[in-house]
């Protein structure tokens, strides 16, 4: 089983890396911080969460996402034909994104993550995998009024992402993941949003991932299993029903399962965790199982985000270990 | 009709924040803080009485995040360090430890301190239970379920004390109630553990996320009055009412609290204008779409006063 994160980590830690980053991100917005002093700060945290990471002992990486504001601004504001607008809530969270407005056709310049994920990966001897919203996902996130249809939209952004996934692959990414949690909500129009993947994850030379989290899958696990990835990222936290249905379905992909609750504090147990991993176990080759929390660690504090991540690594561990005791 | 009143928070003046910093930094006793929030509780209600607003709110000068508010003075709570809200805003989100109790009353004195200042009614300010479970972490309670019934039994708890009081209007806001639909129904049966047989009238303030999901139960929610935003959708969501006879009392947002502009009297009355082709000049009140904390002193008293301005008009032409 390989150990990783969804994405996101806490961007402040009162108790580790410090809260400068609030600080420091006021005085950038009134100039009184140079964007270079800025960028200063993100990789001087960057730096920490990666660390941390390693500390707990999680096999796959992620730069934590500390300079995404939210999953869809970082992208929309280095396109042409957005323009960044008012908070919107962020699915069925207490929490907001900025609504990008797309006014025309979107025009990606050129690479926009890459230097990013250089700097993440030279921070570390662990692999660390490439995050991007997924195409589905960042369409309906979107305020549409140059297409004013859902098709053309986010078979755009599937060309767009599938562009920066092919550089993120460049510059040495062994893993992009494109976040879909849009799938898991409402009259999810599956079959385009697999028909975007399908252009999103073409010829990109790394591992690929489609991550669902926060909604409830029930009906589209089967369909999910056809996504042109190779790995699919399932949330059996916020759907109590999704470990019943995963059982139920041919598993023929790589399978990710989110199975700590990064919204709550409450920590699970060495044991609740156990049982989960076993039951998935028996459906799909434990080496071709990721296991990391059902979505972003951002919505705890970090203490509670760091416990959660320790706690995972040692319950794979555990069930590891009584795994080769009993061959 | 066509009362006025405001949503609930004002701004506060800029000694009040300053001396909230140095009461968080220890420079300054809870006692120094108590008199600087009364005297600003005093100069909002002198303000709303000159502009002539007929249901009063104390502003919530002694309370920042409206549900961490209550968690600091129920039991069973314990706030948490710093999480991201969005952008660069992070607040401390309570955490449910154990079982949820009101060793006293919260908000009771506040409110006799400021009904005191006035002849005018003084609404009582509450958060409603599911907005308290759903902006809290929860490690005790077995589910989202059993968190929200019980927090309700405790703002029930305080809504009695407020209505024994005096309270002629409670108001129960419930934000969140528009995060997860499936949960609605939760929502309503513990919003009604709260009103029950309550005398005085009960408002609910909510912000919409996905209206098409809410709006079709909004006329089960278990209160007199629902208070919405209108302004900031340019008015777009009395569509959703026409035709219809809404059972219960509106409260019609009239002025964007998001912007830092004023409308004018004109944007009022034509805002009444269309809202009475769709509800009966009784049935409305009118105040601005939210709480008014997020703009400036001056912003605040300029929107204000043009919601009572534009109402006046209105009236005198009904009236004519």
């Amino acid at each position: 089983m390989i150990t990783t994160t969804v994405g996101n980590y806490p961007k402040v830690a009162e108790g580790a890396y410090s809260t400068k980053l609030i600080g420091a991100v006021s005085k950038w917005q009134r100039k009184e911080l140079s964007d270079d002093g800025l960028e200063g700060i993100f990789q001087e945290l960057t730096r920490a969460v990666l660390k941390e990471q390693e500390a707990a002992g999680l096999d796959l990486l992620t730069d934590g996402q500390i300079r995404w504001e939210d999953l869809v601004t970082p992208i929309a504001r280095r396109l042409e034909g957005f323009e960044i607008n008012g908070l919107t809530r962020w699915f069925n969270n207490n929490v907001y994104y900025r609504r990008p407005i797309l006014h025309r056709e979107p025009v990606r310049r050129g690479p926009i993550l890459a230097d990013d994920y250089r700097f993440a990966a030279g921070c570390t001897k662990k692999p660390v995998k490439a995050i991007l919203p997924g195409p589905y996902t960042f369409a309906l996130l979107c305020e549409d009024r140059h297409y004013k249809a859902l098709r053309p939209l986010v078979m755009k952004l599937a060309e767009i992402l599938n562009a920066e996934a092919r550089a993120l692959a460049a510059v040495g990414a062994p893993f992009v993941q494109f976040d879909e949690p849009a799938i898991g909500f409402g009259k999810t129009d599956l079959k385009l949003a697999l028909e975007a993947l399908k252009v999103a994850a073409a010829g990109v030379k790394a591992k690929t991932a489609v991550y669902t989290y926060f909604g409830s899958l029930n009906g589209s696990l089967t369909a999910l299993m056809k996504a042109p990835v190779d790995v699919i990222g399932v949330d059996v936290v916020s759907d109590s029903k999704a470990l019943s249905a995963l059982a139920k379905v041919k598993v023929t992909k790589e399978l990710a399962i989110g199975c700590l609750d990064a919204r709550n504090t409450k920590l699970e147990s060495v044991k609740e965790l156990q049982a989960i991993l076993r039951a998935v176990s028996r459906r799909v080759d434990p080496k071709r199982l990721y296991v990391n929390p059902n979505c972003g660690l951002e919505f705890l504090p970090h203490t509670q985000a760091r416990a959660k991540l320790r706690r995972l690594v040692e319950a794979v561990r555990s069930v590891a270990k009584t795994k080769t005791r009993s061959r | 009709m066509l009362l006025t009143t405001s949503v609930g928070s004002l701004p506060k003046p800029d000694y009040l924040t300053a001396a909230r910093a140095q009461a968080r930094r220890g420079e300054l006793s809870a006692k120094g803080l108590r008199a600087l929030e009364e005297q600003a509780t005093r100069e909002w209600i002198k303000l709303q009485e000159e502009l002539g607003i007929d249901i009063i709110v104390d502003g919530e000068q002694y309370r920042g995040d409206m549900v961490a508010y209550f968690a600091e003075y129920l039991g069973g709570f314990k706030t948490s360090e710093l999480v991201r809200s969005y952008g660069n805003r992070y607040y401390r989100k309570p955490i449910i430890l154990g079982k949820v109790t009101r060793p006293k009353p919260i908000t009771v004195d506040w409110w006799k301190f400021a009904q005191r200042l006035t002849k005018q009614p003084v609404k009582g300010m509450l958060t409603g239970p599911y907005t308290i479970m759903d902006w809290s972490f929860n490690e005790y309670y077995p589910s989202r379920r059993a968190a929200t019934l019980a927090i309700a039994q405790v703002v029930r708890e305080e809504a009695k004390d407020l209505e024994r009081a005096g309270a002629q209007y409670i108001q129960v806001d419930e934000p969140a109630i528009s995060t997860r639909p499936e949960e609605m129904d939760l929502a309503i049966e513990a919003l009604g553990i709260v009103t029950k047989g309550l005398k005085a009238q009960t408002i609910t303030h909510i912000c919409y996320g996905d209206f098409k999901t809410i709006g079709p139960k909004l006329h089960r929610l278990p209160v007199d009055q629902i208070d919405l935003e209108f302004a900031n959708r340019n008015f777009e969501l009395l569509d959703f009412f026409k035709g219809k006879r809404f059972p219960k009392q509106i409260g019609l947002g009239v002025v964007d609290v998001h912007s830092h502009r004023t409308e004018s009297r004109e944007e009022v009355v034509n805002a009444l204008k269309k809202a009475l082709k769709v509800f009966k000049p009784e049935q409305i009140f009118v105040d601005p779409d939210c709480g008014l904390k997020t703009r400036t002193p001056k912003e605040a008293i300029e929107k204000l006063r043009v919601v009572v301005e534009g109402t006046r008009l209105m009236r005198e032409t009904l009236l004519n």
